[in-house]
């Protein structure tokens, strides 16, 4: 959700003084502090604060967390600080968990999750803190006259249009109607942008930050060869937008971004791969399919870091700080891998992966048709197609499983499902009806998390079974393995569980009714 | 999570609302959110507060959930820091309670829904022993008790610390202490050694204290520096430390049911 303006814009060379008088015509004025603020404003690289109705800000030794007015249910609008913390320095890139424990890491948290805070502007201004009062001398709406300035990162001091700032007061909501009333008849223009918005434009960056989401509008009749460019073109965007972010270990999603977009294009490949030559298409394939490799095991040992607190809950609580040499051996092995992912994807033969990527999808239509039968057909019947066809396998797949299949067959159907997923999600949604792809998609994610389970539950008791040895030659080895042996034990519970679950959400996936569905959608 | 704070005394005019309010705006001003429910059908800490002391629907709908309390919730002039005003209704509070079901656990329970939105709650309470207490009692993490330095102010404090036995920390503090009078240094004294729970802080009779009825402001407003508003500061501190040593006992927030 963008927040609102609240704000009204002052005439181009007024002074914060003559303002005031202006305003002082015609509403009761309490005089506040005058006084120069700096202001650092702080989000996410995809803009997770902002989409919250909130502003992250560093201001004189503390960070805090401000409603801006469309997020806290108290008093919509109100500016209010939800919490702050004690920050000795404006923080180059900030985690919650890096901030002491305390109501602002908690906000925080519940809205970043594992994601970063960067720097997003650096502001400077010129503020006159006034009150608005009530016959009572009561305080009822907050009125700040504001010019602020942008500071580049080079420096450079970029002068923003001086405003007034609207704060509501709760429970005084007619008040504020009123002196926005009185605003605009005083002449002066609502703004269009928050303070902070208009700083982020001012400074050439993006307003709610970079999205890793594939929206691509598509249309039925188009041809295939060019929406399929188009759908993996904006994939690449994402991949390459990421890649920095993922070199830099900024936080953890990048690179989990960047290997979803991957292998988002690797499924596109794979089922549109009549409107590709084929020639071309195996070696773009292979430097897909590459990147992916030269990524898995660091993105597998991150998985394992953030998420060791699940695994330390799940053994008894007397056996907990038992695993430390455990998680130590974990980080060991994420830098490791990390130095050896990092060496790859500086690699020319990454960046060449990249760039010639984007230029065979920049001349895909031009390229003759031969040994492409699907190019020129509506993408909506080649994706229809190709629906129902994975969701038909899937059904075989799936109705081949009883309890005495090994775990192979639960993987390569989830593998499926994957797919599945991905031509819903990018071809699915902008060429089918919502009320049909949405409920796939949902009973479609219900299969993927319990196979999910079973597959993860797998792999981490044969990555605990490796890693045994290491541990075992640490300091507190011994305590660890024993801990190790009873985190094992609730692993194998688990997958078995998810096995006993799967024969239910599987039913629901290849209900009769479903299967009527996708043939009268998609065939 | 919420702490829940009630200033609280038997006894009248021993400074319960100068110390909620001075309180709860030092809470305000170090960051945190903070609500302050004027629970005094007389309603003094709202007037302080310049606001109408009048809730949606009256106090008895309140008490048995049939209104919101966010919907009679006003912000005050100072960042942070709200009140949920007083009713002259308040005054039949106790009987309100008692045709109630369970009349103890109401406050709590008008309480719940705020403390995602709240780090402090105080309660400024009226003076008795009544169904009104025994709510705060159950409501609060700990009492915040004025005592004022005179003789049988040592009877108050135990017939107090025996009531609330088992349930909210009793932190006293002493209140209106004019140190020339030998009479209160002695019994501060007294008090001091018998009770470990009688906090270092001493708010001081001052005129600014005095002051904060006609000027309706806080202390820290109408002298800033002054004796009584670093009294406050030295209070607010004393009562935080406490609270922290407590530890993860005390708080609300996660044992409460909302409804």
């Amino acid at each position: 959700m963008a927040p609102d303006a609240h704000d009204y814009l002052l005439p181009g060379q007024v002074t914060l003084a003559d303002a005031g008088e202006l305003l002082g015509r015609r509403l009761a004025l309490r005089e506040g502090a005058t006084r120069s603020a700096e202001r650092r404003f702080y989000d996410t690289f995809d803009g997770l604060v902002r989409a919250a109705g909130l502003e992250a800000s560093f201001e004189n030794g503390r960070l805090s967390l401000t409603d801006t007015g469309a997020g806290s249910g108290l008093g919509a609008g109100s500016g209010e600080v939800l919490a702050v913390a004690d920050v000795a320095e404006p923080p180059e890139r900030l985690l919650a968990d890096e901030l002491p424990s305390g109501p602002l890491r908690d906000r925080l948290k519940a809205v970043i999750d594992v994601r970063a805070l960067l720097p997003l502007v650096h502001l400077e201004s010129e503020v006159r803190e006034l009150g608005v009062v009530d016959s009572d001398d009561k305080l009822v709406v907050r009125l700040a006259l504001e010019r602020p300035a942008v500071i580049t990162r080079s420096g450079r001091r970029i002068a923003l249009r001086a405003r007034v700032r609207l704060f509501g007061v709760r429970g005084y909501g007619e008040e504020l109607a009123e002196v926005r009333e009185a605003l605009a008849d005083l002449g002066l223009a609502r703004a269009e942008h928050t303070v902070l918005d208009e700083a982020v434009l001012a400074a050439g960056g993006l307003l709610g930050g970079v999205s890793s989401k594939i929206e691509v509008e598509l249309s039925a009749g188009e041809r295939s060869d060019v929406a399929g460019a188009a759908v993996l073109g904006r994939l690449l965007e994402v991949i390459e937008a990421n890649l920095p972010g993922t070199i830099a270990d900024v936080d953890a999603e990048f690179l989990h971004d960047f290997r979803v977009a991957v292998r988002r294009s690797r499924a596109v490949q794979r089922e549109l791969k009549g409107v590709f030559p084929p020639v071309q298409l195996a070696f773009h394939r292979g430097e897909l399919r590459w990147l992916q490799q030269v990524t898995g095991v660091s993105r597998d040992l991150d998985v394992y870091v953030l998420e060791f607190d699940d695994f330390r809950a799940s053994v008894p609580e007397q056996f907990r700080a038992d695993l430390d040499p455990l998680l130590a051996v974990l980080r060991g092995r994420r830098l490791t891998a990390r130095r050896e992912m990092v060496r790859e994807l500086r690699s020319d033969r990454a960046r060449e992966a990249m760039t010639s990527w984007g230029a065979f999808l920049a001349r895909l239509s031009a390229l003759p048709e031969e040994g492409r039968p699907d190019a020129a057909r509506p993408i909506a019947e080649v994706a229809g197609e190709r629906i129902s066809k994975v969701y038909r396998r899937m059904l075989r797949m799936g109705r081949a499983i009883d309890a005495s299949t090994p775990p192979e067959a639960y993987h390569e159907l989830r593998k499926k499902g994957k797919e599945l997923r991905y031509l819903l999600e990018l071809l699915g949604a902008p060429l089918f009806p919502g009320e049909v792809v949405k409920p796939m998609v949902r009973s479609l994610k219900a299969l993927q998390d319990v196979l999910g389970r079973h597959q993860d539950r797998e792999v981490q008791v044969a990555t605990l079974r490796s890693l045994a040895e290491e541990v075992s030659a640490l300091t507190g080895g011994a305590a660890a393995l024993m801990a190790m042996g009873l985190l094992v034990d609730r692993l194998l519970i688990d997958e078995r569980a998810a096995r006993g679950e799967f024969a239910q959400t599987f039913h629901e996936f290849a209900s009769g009714e479903q299967r009527k569905l996708v043939k009268d959608t998609f065939s | 999570m919420t702490r829940v704070l009630a200033t609280y005394n038997i006894k009248g005019g021993v400074g319960k609302t100068s110390a909620a309010v001075n309180l709860s705006y030092l809470a305000a001003r170090g960051g945190a959110r903070t609500l302050l429910w004027d629970l005094d059908p007389q309603g003094a800490s709202t007037y302080l507060f310049r606001i109408r002391p009048k809730v949606r629907g009256g106090g008895r709908r309140l008490i048995r959930l049939k209104t919101r309390p966010e919907d009679s919730i006003k912000g005050t002039d100072y960042l942070g820091l709200d009140l949920l005003p007083a009713d002259f209704s308040y005054r039949h509070m106790d009987l309100a309670l008692g045709g109630s079901k369970r009349p103890t656990t109401r406050l709590a329970r008008v309480l719940a829904p705020l403390y995602k939105h709240y780090e402090y709650i105080f309660l400024d309470c009226p003076p008795s022993i009544s169904l009104v207490s025994e709510s705060v009692f159950e409501a609060a993490d700990a009492l915040l008790v004025p005592i004022i330095p005179a003789t049988l102010s040592s009877r108050t404090f135990e017939q107090l610390e025996e009531l609330v036995a088992g349930g909210p920390q009793v932190l006293a503090f002493f209140s209106m202490v004019e140190v020339r009078k030998s009479l209160h240094r002695e019994v501060m004294a007294q008090l001091r050694a018998r009770h470990v729970t009688m906090l270092g802080a001493a708010i001081p009779s001052a005129d600014e204290v005095e002051r904060m009825g006609v000027d309706r402001s806080v202390v820290a407003e109408i002298a800033p520096g002054g004796r009584a508003a670093l009294s406050y500061e030295a209070l607010w501190w004393d009562v935080k430390r406490r609270l922290d040593a407590a530890g993860a006992r005390g708080g609300r927030g996660a044992d409460v049911n909302g409804a």
